[in-house]
């Protein structure tokens, strides 16, 4: 077999020292660094919207509409550090230079807790955002006017499986995003390290 | 290592990255992805390349790292071609008997797991077993006895 594979170079188109120079500035494409560069774009445009509300409601007046901005604006910032944490996660991990069984942990590792952190998040970030939903109705209506038909019974028991439907399909959602994502991935991680524990 | 000195490594060794591309994929523009992954990698980590290892050791762990599992195929529509049917195609272009050979030798261990192809081809390439156990992260023995395995499993294949 050595002689076989020693006798002919493989089939390829040797690349000249320009190609190889040019490279070195281009992107990553390891699953690591994609991930790095969309939490980056993220955060970008989550800032630049945050600066832009934060202007806009800054002109507006003292009264509803200034306070939907307001709490608009709280939630785009509570996502920067979601955003930043996310990162941190992901710096955890050292690329290539260990060991293939080392790097394949690595990276199990590094994605679980990064799908592990988006998943968490979401379940504490979705009730946020319905309850923000219901204090800007209450913005709307009047404070007094939801607090009276919130002493309803039907109105309760509806709110209630409103916020139950929207926890589960919500979180739901998200599982099968991440799986879809990410999933196929970890998996082929797991049975890589699988083969080489032998 | 500067940049200079860098690609005229990588124009040197520039044969070990394909080997490993093209055990690792079978289409010619993800290969073309993965080597130039492979070169951006090699390039982030050697600035950290302290020479414990020998020089193409430490190419064929960042290589094979990149290949196996660091690399995320670009969302184009990938035509994953059936191995007979490459080893076919292959051989209605290569006419000369030796490679050929060749050709069947690559097909086989394309269809071995993705860690055995790793070994093989280092041992192939006359990579020693204590080398291959530092590079996969097993022990010595392990590789000793995988490696009489897929010897086997090889043997089998290209008899057939």
């Amino acid at each position: 077999m050595k002689s076989i594979w020693k006798s002919s170079e493989p089939s390829f188109q040797p690349k000249d020292p320009g190609e190889i120079a040019a490279m070195l500035s281009r992107n990553s494409l390891s699953i690591v660094d994609k991930l790095k560069r969309n939490v980056w774009i993220d955060m970008i445009i989550t800032l630049i919207t945050s600066v832009g509300l934060l202007i806009y409601a800054m002109t507006l007046p003292s009264g509803a509409t200034k306070w939907t901005y307001v709490a608009i604006l709280s939630t785009l910032l509570l996502y920067v550090f979601y955003y930043i944490k996310k990162i941190a996660l992901l710096r955890r991990f050292d690329p290539v230079a260990n060991d293939v069984r080392t790097h394949v942990e690595g990276l199990i590792s590094t994605l679980s807790g990064y799908l592990e952190f988006y998943r968490r998040s979401y379940t504490v970030l979705y009730p946020v955002f319905f309850f923000v939903v219901l204090m800007l109705i209450g913005i709307d209506q009047g404070a007094s006017s939801l607090f009276h038909s919130l002493q309803q019974p039907v109105n309760i028991i509806s709110l209630v499986l409103l916020a139950v439907c929207y926890y589960y399909l919500s979180t739901k959602v998200v599982r099968w995003f991440l799986n879809r994502l990410y999933g196929r991935h970890l998996e082929k991680l797991k049975n890589l390290l699988t083969d080489i524990h032998g | 290592m500067g940049e200079k000195d860098f690609i005229e490594l990588i124009d040197t060794h520039q044969g070990l990255i394909h080997k490993v591309c093209i055990m690792y994929e079978n289409d010619p523009d993800v290969r073309n992805d993965l080597f130039q992954e492979i070169v951006f990698q090699l390039w982030k980590s050697c600035k950290t390349f302290r020479g414990e290892a020998k020089i193409t050791t430490w190419m064929y762990r960042i290589a094979l790292n990149t290949a196996i599992s660091g690399f995320r195929k670009q969302s184009r529509n990938v035509k994953t071609e059936d191995l007979k049917e490459l080893h076919y195609n292959i051989s209605d272009h290569w006419v000369d008997e030796r490679e050929e050979e060749l050709q069947r030798l690559q097909s086989a261990i394309r269809q071995l797991s993705e860690i055995e192809r790793a070994m093989i081809m280092m041992a192939l390439e006359e990579i020693s077993y204590e080398e291959i156990a530092e590079t996969i992260g097993i022990t010595q023995n392990n590789v000793r006895v995988r490696m009489n395995r897929i010897r086997e499993k090889l043997k089998k294949m290209m008899s057939q």
